[in-house]
């Protein structure tokens, strides 16, 4: 694991570990305050967030018709004059579980994508959220040698072998 | 040295002016941590002693609504016609206060306005506590608080089922969704900062700040997803918002009670509570920089900013308000010439002044960049407009249902101990919450601030060093 001071030095470091031959999944960086995406020369990571979100807006949908539309004739609840079901008060309940289950999918799918809670043991440096960023390189071991001259050359701190804190 | 807190151009006096700018130029990420976390650290006796003061506060309220319980609903001042009394009054309140978090948090964070960053946080909080005193009095108003559950819907015995035509329906669910909404934004922002104060914390707080990270490391992967749900959770909690205060709303307009009965209820409610909200925050915002000593984060220009938004809100109020009055004036029908007659020249005149002043002065004095700046006077204003809007709800809810269309059931309300120790105890237990959340949660959101930073930098503009903001996403 590499300390870097600033966004820069890292990418260049980390276009040159690409050189070298290491694949971007066997790089992990790290830092305290987010990175424009592509800042860093990383590919951005395609989500399943977006489809989750969606998915869980049409179940919302579906519990709220069956909540304000199909209920009222299960559990009939005759007002003189008024039909058992109308559109207004019913779109009011369709629209709020919509919504309702669009804002928890989007939280437990955002979890779910970043794997969390994941309390174990993992590779982290606590200076990250002190502002420096953290290369984590895990290369092959005929390139561990190159790799760590090359992150040497790039960083003003001394690259150490990544250590698992309890998280 | 970490590239956000690299040296920035110019000379030590130009340096000097912009430290009062967005940007916190001599600060290293290690100096901001420390200068977040350190208030949090401190307890003094007089922290302890608001803890106490208002724990007793609630102590009380929470006896008397065991009072109201045991011996009924008769011990308030509920009686025909006034059947909503200080406790739907203060209800529509609180859900008024929730309505500025989502205001400042989401609708600034869509817009990239960049002077929201150290004061999301302390919104987000307002509204998920705020939501949680409003949430209360439903149930404090049934008085047999223990039948809340047949709200809820459950195939049973007795065929009886929620009846999801019903106004008492919508409030449940649109309260809860905004509540458990607003607090899941509050918390999916909030573990970065989790992370920081894990590392950099030892003892109880350390196991409580690991449990609330969920193991964040800071990955590139767990910020574009974090960024991308944020971006989710903005739009979508943006009609959410709306729709709460407009269902609220529909409590009243639904009815056709005189004075309620309005088309314009929902918009009128919406803009009364961003106006209400707003100017709560800014009076928060002004107590919480003075009591954690976050003046470094918490300046002049966020409070101008945000006084300017009250002053815009508090103007469309007053345009909703003149709006509903003349189409009601002009109708002159019989009900509603009484109720106006009784705001004008009646008893309820006291009241009617007092709202109008309370929430016409401020929109006048902040037009003034000087009260806008000087937290002491914005929070004067800010005072002044809770009141105002206080006792705007108590003319609609309590003024209007004092007379109705039958005159012989006309009526007046007094409110009691009972209900007078209720309402203090919902006040007290916000601010209580709101003052443990400051001392445990890092109140300023460091990594908003810390991203500002970043994507800003300093640019010469003729004899200015004026900061600039990079266009990216």
């Amino acid at each position: 694991m590499a300390l870097f001071d600033e966004g820069t030095r890292t990418a260049e470091a980390i276009d040159e570990l690409h050189a070298l031959g290491i694949p971007a999944d066997k790089m992990t960086v790290m830092s305290g305050v987010p990175y424009p995406e592509r800042a860093l020369g990383r590919q951005v990571e395609w989500l399943r967030l977006p489809y989750i979100v969606v998915a869980g807006a049409v179940a919302g949908l579906v519990f709220g018709l069956f909540l304000a539309v199909i209920t009222p004739h299960l559990y009939r609840l005759d007002v003189g004059g008024h039909p058992t079901v109308s559109f207004a008060p019913a779109a009011v309940i369709i629209f709020v579980f919509t919504m309702l289950a669009t804002i928890v999918s989007t939280f437990l799918g955002v979890l779910w994508e970043m794997n969390f809670p994941e309390f174990g043991p993992k590779y982290y440096h606590e200076e990250v959220t002190d502002g420096r960023l953290a290369v984590l390189v895990e290369p092959p071991d005929e390139l561990a040698t190159q790799a760590r001259e090359l992150l040497e050359k790039h960083t003003a701190h001394p690259v150490q072998l990544a250590e698992k804190k309890p998280l | 040295m970490p590239e956000s807190a690299q040296p920035r151009p110019g000379s030590e006096s130009e340096r000097s002016e912009l430290d009062g700018s967005l940007l916190l130029v001599e600060r290293t990420d290690s100096e901001i941590n420390q200068a977040v976390l350190q208030p949090m650290l401190r307890g003094g006796r007089n922290f302890w002693i608001l803890v106490a003061g208002l724990g007793a506060v609630v102590a009380w309220g929470l006896y008397a609504w065991g009072y109201l319980v045991t011996w009924g609903i008769g011990t308030t001042g509920k009686n025909r016609p006034v059947y909503w009394t200080l406790f739907i009054t203060t209800f529509v309140f609180w859900v008024g206060i929730s309505h500025a978090g989502t205001m400042i948090s989401a609708v600034l964070r869509l817009l990239k306005v960049d002077w929201r960053r150290p004061i999301t946080r302390g919104a987000e909080a307002m509204t998920s506590f705020a939501l949680m005193m409003a949430a209360l009095y439903p149930l404090i108003h049934l008085g047999r608080v223990w039948k809340f559950y047949w709200m809820i819907p459950y195939p049973n015995g007795r065929f009886m089922w929620p009846n999801f035509q019903s106004p008492l329906m919508w409030d449940l669910v649109a309260i809860s969704t905004y509540l458990i909404g607003s607090t899941l934004y509050l918390y999916l922002a909030l573990i970065p900062d989790m992370a920081m104060a894990r590392d950099h914390t030892g003892g109880w707080r350390f196991q409580l700040y690991r449990a609330l990270a969920l193991g964040w490391r800071g990955t590139e992967a767990e910020w574009h997803k974090l960024h991308r749900a944020l971006g989710i959770f903005s739009v979508a909690i943006i009609p959410i918002f709306l729709s709460v205060h407009s269902i609220v709303s529909w409590d009243f307009a639904v009815t056709i009670q005189p004075r309620w009965h309005s088309t314009i209820f929902a918009p009128y409610f919406v803009v009364g509570a961003i106006y209400s909200g707003l100017a709560a925050l800014a009076c928060i915002l002004v107590i919480v920089r003075r009591g954690m000593r976050l003046g470094e984060f918490l300046r002049a220009e966020h409070f101008n900013a945000l006084g300017k938004l009250v002053m815009v809100a508090g103007m469309l109020w007053t345009y909703f308000w003149f709006a509903g009055f003349l189409v009601e004036w002009y109708g002159n029908e019989p009900v509603t010439r009484e109720l106006i007659q009784e705001e004008i020249a009646g008893r309820l005149a006291p009241l009617f002044y007092l709202q109008m002043a309370a929430n016409l002065i401020p929109i006048g004095l902040l037009a003034f960049r000087r009260v806008r700046s000087t937290p002491r006077l914005l929070l004067l204003a800010g005072l002044s407009v809770n009141v105002g809007m206080y006792t705007e709800r108590l003319l609609i809810v309590v003024g209007s249902l004092q007379r109705n269309d039958i005159p012989f059931n006309w009526g007046t309300y007094r409110p009691t101990w009972v209900e007078i120790s209720i309402v203090a105890m919902t006040f007290a237990g916000f601010a209580l919450l709101y003052i443990l959340f400051s001392r445990i949660v890092p109140y300023v959101p460091v990594w908003e601030i810390k991203e500002g930073r970043l994507r800003y930098s300093l640019r010469r503009i003729g004899r200015l060093l004026v900061p600039t903001a990079a266009e990216i996403e």
